[in-house]
């Protein structure tokens, strides 16, 4: 019959349309995939670039070449001093603290759909802060258990924030407020032991709390390493949930996410780097805040773009550590202080946005 | 005779098309609420396979409550809904992912995420946790766009969309969990009529074409009964009526289930019946 090889042609042109289909969305994906490596190739090229300087600039300038020698074993005494002791240590710390801190909020303002959402805005920071402070000026703790106080801290804010905002479920926007709300409680806190103390002490406390490198060494490199040698893996595989996630509780849960289990494992997560962060380097203002975003945009379209979240966030706090070591003759400022220059006109920045838009962020 | 006109001669259920779904849903003595509200008092109903079927009601009725509850977003505090004859509740969730996709009310769309990307995440139930994203994956994706007719949008910005463009991206991302069962919570509210239209041809196609289940929370009465093989009128959380909505679409039932008079006449374009309105208002004559 005449039908039959309309039919057959239909059925043909059927398959063709589907493989032409398929064609051009794994293209679609091969450029968004090409682009997010490219990104993350080009930060991690800046990162060593700023890792170089770092390690050959300062008091006493020297030669890269002789940076690498160094490194590699030779230099004399002094060179060995100077790289190996003072900069490299601190160099390598800043880079872990700031990926920590860029992860950190990029989970946190993913899962809780929210660019407000970052550790340091709800209250996590403040939580290591108030337990940090309060035991080094009332209990005179220093050192490694001054960090691991910070640590728990963290974590003590985290989860009662979590509890506070539980109603069957957490929802973004609650806990951002409760977080907001705990955070202010807990500062009230560090203020008030800060007041009581000597001042001498509170000078050092409030160093601490500006979030600083200033003669951090190995001491606090090892730890930190180790620390995140054991989060990173446990976020990245959380983070398994994070792609139905974004699309809202109920749609994640129509793929079939456990929801309130991957939320709580990537909250988790986000504290506990946030936490082992604060620990080894105070609370570095706004670094968790502006990582992710600028990550984000730099990838635009690949949903929460957590590798190079954790590569600005390095980059970022290893340029702005160098830039508090070297902008002011004389003066080390605090690290925290450069990043809150770079943070806070971002966070007004999105304020009068989210008020123009309507939205609440 | 040609082919098409032997379809037109067949009769009504052989012209849906196969019933290839082999899955059963259906929810036994289910008691639904949210806290201590109860919306729904206990109540059974067994979803038709390979058939749309569309729930309405009036605002607050239990619609929305029961869809969810058979999509496992809120867990019955009595009775259990079973699929495959197993309670939902029970199974792993990616299992029941497998089988049962919804289309939520609101989902929200991550900023800057593009069309490709969003349908891509309807393949998270087929993807382990060290999967890596297959040939599969990328047919199920480009099937689903071609279906919906959004192909040419795949490297867009989901928020650059319009409302119509954007549900449909919404439906090709559960088209692309390739489920033989799709629950729907109000697909064409904040649709224009045409564009309500489209979403419900385009659901048609899917259930003629692949026997894909579907139930549907709808607010349009009457696009209900031109598109519904089976209806559920709900009212105060129990069930009124059920059937072909040729068979229980009354002016009686329509009363009782909205508390609004109205007439019901046949639809002129799809011979299903269509319910007139009649308020206090512009109504010519006493209401004969």
């Amino acid at each position: 019959m005449s039908a039959a090889p309309i039919g057959k042609e239909a059925i043909r042109t059927e398959k063709d349309r589907l493989a032409d289909a398929v064609r051009q969305v794994s293209a679609v994906r091969g450029r968004g995939r090409r682009r997010s490596v490219t990104v993350a190739a080009a930060l991690l090229v800046a990162l060593v670039a700023v890792f170089g300087v770092s390690l050959s600039f300062g008091d006493m300038v020297m030669p890269i070449g002789k940076v690498v020698a160094t490194l590699l074993g030779g230099g004399d005494g002094g060179s060995q001093f100077v790289v190996l002791e003072l900069r490299l240590p601190r160099a390598l710390l800043a880079i872990l603290v700031g990926a920590a801190f860029g992860l950190s909020g990029g989970v946190f303002q993913t899962v809780l759909r929210n660019p407000l959402a970052s550790p340091d805005l709800i209250g996590i920071s403040a939580g290591a802060s108030a337990v940090a402070v309060t035991a080094a000026l009332l209990f005179q703790v220093s050192g490694l258990a001054l960090s691991a106080s910070a640590l728990a801290g963290a974590i003590a804010a985290g989860a009662a924030i979590y509890l506070l905002a539980w109603r069957q479920g957490v929802a973004g926007q609650r806990l951002v407020l409760v977080g907001i709300g705990v955070g202010m409680g807990l500062s009230s806190v560090v203020w008030y032991v800060m007041a009581r103390s000597d001042v001498t002490d509170a000078q050092e406390a409030f160093r601490w709390l500006a979030g600083s490198l200033n003669g951090r060494s190995w001491g606090q490199f090892w730890p930190m390493l180790g620390a995140l040698a054991l989060l990173v893996p446990l976020t990245a595989l959380a983070a398994h949930a994070l792609r139905p996630l974004q699309l809202g509780d109920d749609a994640a849960a129509g793929l079939g996410t456990k929801v309130e289990t991957g939320r709580l494992a990537l909250l988790g997560c986000a504290t506990a780097l946030a936490g082992v962060a604060t620990a080894a380097a105070g609370p570095v203002g706004f670094v968790a805040f502006v990582a992710a975003p600028i990550a984000r945009r730099l990838v635009p379209g690949r949903g929460a773009a957590l590798p190079q979240a954790a590569l600005t966030g390095a980059l970022l706090v290893l340029v702005a550590d160098f830039a508090a070591q070297h902008l002011l003759p004389s003066v080390q400022l605090p690290v925290g202080v450069v990043t809150s220059i770079i943070g806070a006109p971002y966070l007004l920045l999105l304020l009068a946005r989210a008020n123009r838009v309507g939205s609440g962020g | 005779m040609t082919a098409y006109e032997k379809n037109e001669t067949q009769d009504d259920n052989e012209r849906r098309g196969p019933v290839v779904a082999e899955h059963t849903l259906e929810a036994r003595d289910v008691r639904l609420g949210y806290g201590d509200r109860e919306i729904v008092p206990g109540l059974s109903v067994t979803v038709p396979p390979g058939r749309i079927t569309v729930i309405v009601g009036p605002n607050a009725c239990g619609k929305s409550t029961l869809l969810r509850a058979m999509a496992r977003l809120l867990a019955p505090s009595a009775g259990a809904v079973l699929l495959n004859g197993r309670s939902i509740q029970e199974m792993p969730t990616k299992e029941v992912a497998a089988v049962l996709g919804i289309l939520p009310q609101s989902p929200t769309a991550p900023e800057g995420i593009t069309v490709s990307d969003l349908v891509g995440r309807g393949r998270y139930p087929h993807q382990g946790f060290f999967r890596r994203w297959s040939a599969e994956d990328d047919e199920a994706v480009a099937q689903a766009l071609l279906s919906t007719d959004v192909l040419e949008l795949a490297d867009r910005p989901v928020d650059e969309l319009s409302g119509g463009q954007r549900q449909r991206v919404w439906i090709a991302m559960a088209l692309a969990q390739r489920t033989d069962i799709l629950l729907l919570d109000e697909p064409t509210t904040f649709l224009d009529a045409s564009h309500q239209l489209d979403v419900l041809d385009l659901l048609t196609d899917l259930n003629r074409e692949r026997g894909v289940t579907m139930v549907a929370v709808l607010h349009d009465l009457n696009l209900a009964c031109r598109y519904a093989d089976h209806m559920i009128a709900m009212k105060d959380g129990r069930i009124l009526a059920e059937g072909r909505p040729a068979d229980i679409v009354t002016e009686e039932l329509v009363g009782e289930v909205f508390g609004m008079r109205c007439s019901v006449i046949e639809d002129p374009a799809s011979a299903t019946p269509m319910v007139v309105p009649l308020g206090r208002h512009h109504v010519k004559g006493p209401a004969a």
